[in-house]
């Protein structure tokens, strides 16, 4: 009985974890780049020059800057420069203007207030996006992703349940053993970080909580904007006026706040109806400031008298509790040394994903090691295997490469810097198709390791923002980016190394597998 | 937080060599189970005091959050390095024994 059930475990975690492993991939893949959201972006648009920090200042001229340019907009947005973005975001909402649904972005410098023209790029926001939209029209690629989402739960309990000797082989990995190695290796990433794994893929159903059990939220409330005014905390903004009256300076605004909670950085500030007598401003606390999102850490202020009106009302405990999940999986709470963590733990969930998929298909080899030609569904998962993990490797690295190539005055620049990803991605499962297995991956992770290892060369030709110059300003979200794409690219070319390297290894390791699962 | 990292790893270290197979393959001798037993203890208590200082140090949500997350480095740091630097680990966690608590106490 209990043999059979742990059997039907094994092959539950075998299946799904074949056939959702090479979208998993992907989405742990770039969410761990989205830990690095705003560096990447900062990497994407090196005209945005940093500064050090003056909040107030910067909302200075953030005002005096919408004033004289968006004077008639219905609503403002701005976002404050931080340790992690240097430009100074303003947006505005203008009912008559064109742009996106009358929306236009500016980024300014955030010593002189003057727009920068930045090449049109969406940077970190990409792969953070298709992280959780698989880049698929609203809201299939959601759903796919939250489904994902509970297969990696899945995956994670029928994987405990699997694992026998999870206490007793709590600290093996033996190397250099063929099958034993991956499977020694698969179990080692997937039981020393599993509290970061859990946490993810259970924080992932609470995000999405609402899409996946939407009915008590559609018995109460009737749809879902009114439910997410309610647990976000925000307010019903009363029409315009129509009577003009000046603004408050926000800075005086902001050293309100600063009064009622002191130090505290500001994740953006909305200001609706500028200029008119019904103006309301609001300050949104940074979510880098506490683990949980908060919703009482809104101030909301009369634009014109400058009186506080309101503060967000204070959490329940079971939105602290949900809050605080949403909080852990984002990580904008973390400083320096805890993302690199989240960073690492985030390439170690995706090597779960990895080192599974590619048993799964040695597996199955050996048992096909004396025959010529590989069964066509072997070949088909082989093929696939390769694409999803070299192959995205190397989109990636075509859509940096993109960024610095394109003409930054190019018609739809930011697109194409997607449709290079894409395409590198497609070409990679063409070559994936047209190679043997093992040349394939040598010849990808070849690429990859030379795609990678040059950016920062690429990154020096092309701007002056190379090694040399970030280091010695300081700017370490540049510098950062540049080392640590060389140092994936040093990796791939070790694995590559391996692969290209290494002689026909079906014929030679299916004895010696075979030897150390009988000893074992 | 370094303290803490330092203890949870001579912690996670002390509780690998409380298991037989790997004391003998460390170490290359046979472990009495006095030995075993002191090394199981040991490792426990270390995890458990870096546990206090960290939430002592960062209160309990940070403190938590941090604590795993360095225990989890650490632990895997220790294993997927051991086939191939098995000194130097030893050698590290040994250091991580005297440092961790001086700097946690330090940072106290």
């Amino acid at each position: 009985m209990k043999e059979g059930f742990r059997q039907a475990m094994a092959w539950l975690h075998t299946w799904t974890g074949l056939i959702f492993g090479w979208l998993l991939f992907a989405i742990f893949l770039t969410g761990t780049l989205s830990y690095f959201k705003e560096e990447i972006s900062h990497w994407t648009q090196p005209e945005v020059q940093s500064h050090p920090l003056d909040p107030v200042s910067s909302l200075g001229l953030a005002q005096r800057y919408l004033e004289s340019n968006a004077g008639h907009a219905s609503t403002w947005f701005i976002r404050l420069p931080s340790e992690r973005e240097a430009a100074l975001s303003v947006s505005w909402r203008d009912p008559n203007g064109g742009g996106r649904r009358g929306f236009t972005d500016k980024e300014l410098d955030a010593r002189s207030g003057e727009a920068v023209e930045a090449r049109d790029s969406r940077g970190g926001e990409f792969f953070y996006r298709f992280h959780f939209q698989l880049q698929m029209p609203h809201p299939w690629g959601r759903w796919l992703s939250t489904f994902c989402a509970f297969i990696m739960l899945l995956g994670l309990v029928t994987g405990i349940i699997t694992h026998k000797k999870i206490f007793k082989e709590f600290f093996t990995f033996r190397p250099g053993k063929g099958q034993r190695s991956w499977l020694d290796g698969h179990n080692a990433i997937g039981v020393l970080v599993l509290p970061f794994h859990l946490m993810i893929s259970y924080s992932s159903l609470v995000i999405f909580m609402y899409m996946v059990m939407p009915a008590s939220i559609l018995a109460s409330y009737g749809d879902s904007s009114g439910y997410f005014n309610d647990v976000f905390g925000r307010d019903e903004v009363p029409k315009t006026a129509a009577q003009a009256a000046p603004l408050a300076p926000l800075t005086e605004l902001y050293a309100k706040v600063q009064e009622q909670a002191p130090g505290a950085r500001m994740g953006y500030i909305q200001v609706h109806n500028p200029g008119d007598r019904n103006a309301r401003v609001t300050f949104t606390r940074a979510s880098a400031d506490s683990v949980a999102y908060q919703r009482s850490a809104i101030w909301t202020f009369d634009g014109v008298s400058g009186e506080l009106l309101r503060r967000g009302a204070p959490e329940s405990a079971a939105m602290t509790t949900s809050f605080t999940f949403v909080g852990l999986h984002m990580g904008n709470f973390a400083g320096p040394w805890l993302r690199w963590l989240y960073f690492v733990f985030g390439v170690a969930g995706t090597a779960v994903i990895g080192t599974g998929l590619v048993m799964w298909l040695g597996k199955r080899q050996l048992k096909h090691a004396k025959s010529e030609r590989m069964p066509g569904e072997l070949r088909l998962v082989e093929v696939l295997n390769i694409a999803s993990m070299s192959g995205l490797l190397l989109g990636v690295a075509a859509f940096f490469w993109a960024n610095r190539l394109l003409p930054p005055a190019m018609d739809g620049r930011a697109d194409w810097e997607i449709n290079a990803f894409f395409l590198a991605w497609g070409a990679s499962l063409l070559h994936a198709m047209l190679r043997s297995g093992r040349r394939a991956w040598g010849e990808q992770l070849t690429l990859g390791a030379l795609a990678f290892a040059v950016l920062p060369v690429l990154n020096a030709l092309t701007t002056d923002k190379g090694l040399d110059h970030s280091i010695a300003a300081g700017d370490w979200a540049m510098a950062g980016f540049d080392l640590t794409a060389l140092a994936t690219g040093l990796f791939l070319a070790w694995a590559a190394g391996k692969m290209l390297r290494a002689p026909k290894p079906v014929a030679k390791r299916a004895p010696r597998a075979a030897k150390t699962v009988e000893a074992s | 937080m370094l303290g803490v990292a330092l203890m949870g790893f001579a912690g996670f270290a002390s509780l690998c060599l409380a298991m037989e197979k790997h004391f003998n393959d460390l170490l290359g001798r046979k472990p009495t189970s006095r030995q075993l037993r002191a090394l199981k203890v040991g490792g426990w208590a270390l995890l458990l005091l870096s546990l206090i200082l960290a939430v002592h140090g960062r209160g309990w949500g940070l403190g938590l959050v941090e604590w795993i997350a360095v225990l989890m480095a650490g632990v895997t740091l220790w294993v997927f390095g051991l086939p191939y630097q098995p000194r130097l680990l030893l050698g590290a966690a040994l250091a991580s024994l005297v440092l961790g608590p001086l700097l946690a106490v330090l940072a106290v």
